[in-house]
């Protein structure tokens, strides 16, 4: 790997790689290596794979591999979980007392929790993950400063891989009540990475800028990317941080066996196919769709020996190109459509929280703070529960019948308006994002 | 207090943290080298907490005090133990109770008002929530009150500058290292001095706590 700080890509030999050539890595890691080891390890793949009739032996080809090999869920690891009493679903495949993995196995991070209890993710190793493409990709560069704003259920990854690109991290919180911290290192350490940034940071920088009078333009002069994660943004939030002369980069979820982030060219999210096999399937089948066609985003590590997912049904509904990007990057793009559990059928209409998130945000007083109410998935009433920080003209009346308005003329759909002050949703958090869904 | 030693050599700088006196907040940058030192001590301190090898320390803070908590991260590897996280703020308690609950941690570490704001919210005891854990150690005393309050006896954990300083329950003193920092008083305020090479050494530096210095080594408050 060149060392030269103005190279394109971070690792050019891998982001450039022929797809021929990551085809015959995936077969090997995955065929050669990874099932074999899942199989005999994790005692939820050796259960699915055994109540299947499947043994490692029976997959050598990908054609096997798509034809035979059982899909995993969020249910069947939590079935297991309770029926064995292991935290960690079955799927953890290394010992925590083997002397041998003294200094390798080092950690239990956890899910966000945002749907429920936080799942524990067994963490091994040390030391810079493949974000290091990424990071170089937002142009941060050896000796630059680069702002690490998130929590510590994430674990050490994030700066490890800052430090990883020959960046130091300035650690700041990814809280309401450190957003002038925020403010103050941006200005005085002057960092060119920033990860991450969330619809509610969004709104409380915003707020506080205000009340203490600060040119967010002058503020964040130096940074050359932003990783925006947690959830999707509204075009509103993203106006907003356009002005303050942000580039975002996008990061969603690789249905657990990684994450995929925006380039340069903002056209769907990189998944490092080196690092993850992506399947696109019909949300309701098993057969895979089209290029580009929405799916269900169906995830197979081809790097995680700790606790390996083979072909976990993700409940992502997305669509997935494998053609290469015009960053010159071969590896395939993901674009993040919603939740196939989030949708609601309304009168024959199918509506996901994005398809209402910017018709809602458009009424400032919202700042996109909203919830779907889904007791099932076949309703007669589209109902939101909307928050709001001011009532604006006319009250709070006035508000519902605006936002009513916003998302009819939006989705087709007249809804029913629950107004609540925003801070009983964002009590919901982490603070990072809300549960866009709700049972009641 | 200087930084430019950190920016004439950037790659050595393992991050920058802050330290934080009274309402006031003070960048800090540390190096690698500042963090495997604090590890031996960590390391001690966790073994005196009751840590053991192939248990689990889950340790309760924010990101913001990473050069203070990074130490015990490592320490819990060097005591042949793993560390979990969460963050010490209101909305994180649930993870807290939720982790306590599905990973049985023997010691639980940096648990601070906002979080015992955050069971009150959940309607959650701390005592029950706690039940099945060895040794409780709160961030800072009013935690620690709080927690006694509940029915939990619990240690304390002071980040004091840089240095970090913990007693375990019912101890009447708090442990610091004596080898690689000095504390003294003036005027009832604790200062510290780092005696071992320090990217960014403190030097006398006030720490807004009230408190003496007994003999070398222990801070009673």
């Amino acid at each position: 790997m060149s060392s030269d700080p103005s190279r394109r890509y971070f690792s050019p030999e891998i982001e450039q790689m022929p797809r021929a050539s990551i085809d015959r890595q995936r077969d090997e890691k995955l065929l050669g290596d990874l099932i074999p080891w899942a199989y005999k390890r994790s005692g939820l793949i050796r259960e699915t794979w055994d109540a299947a009739g499947v043994r490692p032996a029976d997959v050598t080809s990908m054609s096997d591999f798509h034809e035979k090999v059982p899909f995993i869920d969020k249910d069947a690891i939590r079935s297991y979980r309770d029926r064995h009493d292991d935290p960690y679903g079955g799927l953890l495949c290394l010992d925590p007392a083997d002397p041998t993995m003294k200094g390798i196995f080092s950690a239990i991070f956890s899910t966000s929790g945002t749907t429920g209890d936080p799942t524990p993710a067994p963490f091994a190793g040390r030391g810079p993950s493949m974000l290091v493409r990424e990071f170089w990709e937002l142009g941060a560069r050896p000796g630059d400063h680069f702002l690490h704003c998130l929590f510590t259920f994430r674990g050490p990854s994030i700066h490890d891989t800052i430090r990883g690109i020959g960046a130091t991290p300035v650690f700041v919180d990814h809280q309401p009540g450190d957003i002038e911290q925020l403010l103050r290192f941006s200005r005085d350490f002057r960092p060119t990475g920033w990860y991450t940034l969330s619809g509610p940071l969004i709104m409380m920088i915003e707020e506080t800028a205000t009340r203490l009078g600060i040119d967010l333009q002058d503020a964040f002069s130096s940074y050359r990317g932003v990783v925006f994660a947690g959830e999707p943004i509204g075009p509103r939030a993203r106006a907003r941080v356009e002005e303050w002369g942000l580039e975002l980069f996008i990061q969603t979820s690789l249905g657990d066996v990684g994450a995929a982030t925006e380039c340069r060219e903002h056209d769907g999210c990189h998944m490092w196919e080196d690092t993850a096999y992506i399947e696109s399937l019909d949300p309701e089948g098993t057969t895979a769709v089209g290029d580009g066609i929405r799916g269900e985003l169906v995830s197979t590590t081809l790097i995680d020996k700790v606790a390996p997912l083979l072909r976990y049904r993700s409940d992502d509904l997305v669509r997935v190109t494998r053609e290469e990007c015009a960053c010159g990057r071969t590896h395939g793009r993901v674009h993040t459509l919603g939740r196939k559990g989030d949708e609601i059928i309304v009168e024959g209409t199918s509506v996901l929280p994005g398809d209402v998130w910017g018709a809602v945000e458009s009424i400032d007083e919202t700042n996109g703070l909203f919830q779907m109410i889904r007791p099932s998935r076949e309703v007669d009433t589209l109902r939101l529960r909307v928050g709001y920080a001011t009532e604006g003209p006319g009250g709070l009346p006035a508000l519902r019948v605006r936002i009513e308005d916003a998302v009819e003329e939006s989705v087709g759909i007249r809804p029913d308006i629950d107004l609540v002050e925003r801070e009983v949703l964002l009590r919901q958090g982490p603070p990072h994002k809300i549960p866009r869904v709700t049972k009641a | 207090m200087t930084f430019a030693k950190a920016y004439e050599d950037p790659p050595r700088v393992w991050g920058v943290g802050r330290v934080v006196v009274g309402d006031g907040i003070v960048p800090w940058p540390v190096s690698e080298a500042d963090i495997d030192d604090e590890t031996e001590v960590a390391a001690t301190f966790l073994r005196e907490l009751g840590l053991g090898a192939d248990e689990l320390v889950l340790i309760v803070s924010y990101l913001s005090q990473a050069i203070h908590v990074a130490p015990f991260e490592r320490a819990a590897g060097v005591v042949g133990a793993l560390y979990s996280s969460a963050d010490a703020s209101r909305f994180d308690a649930f993870r807290t109770a939720s982790l306590v609950r599905q990973l049985k941690p023997t010691v639980v570490i940096g648990v601070d008002d906002a979080v015992l704001d955050g069971f009150d919210d959940l309607d959650r005891d701390p005592a029950e929530v706690f039940a099945p854990v060895r040794t409780v150690v709160a961030s800072g005393t009013a935690a620690q009150a709080r927690l006694a309050t509940a029915g939990v006896t619990a240690g304390v954990w002071l980040r004091l500058g840089a240095l970090n300083a913990v007693a375990g329950p019912g101890a009447t003193e708090l442990r610091y290292d004596a080898a690689r920092w000095q504390v003294d008083e003036a005027n009832g305020e604790l200062l510290v001095t780092s005696l071992a090479e320090r990217l960014t050494p403190s030097d006398r530096f006030r720490t807004g706590f009230e408190g003496r210095v007994p003999t070398p080594g222990r801070i009673a408050l």
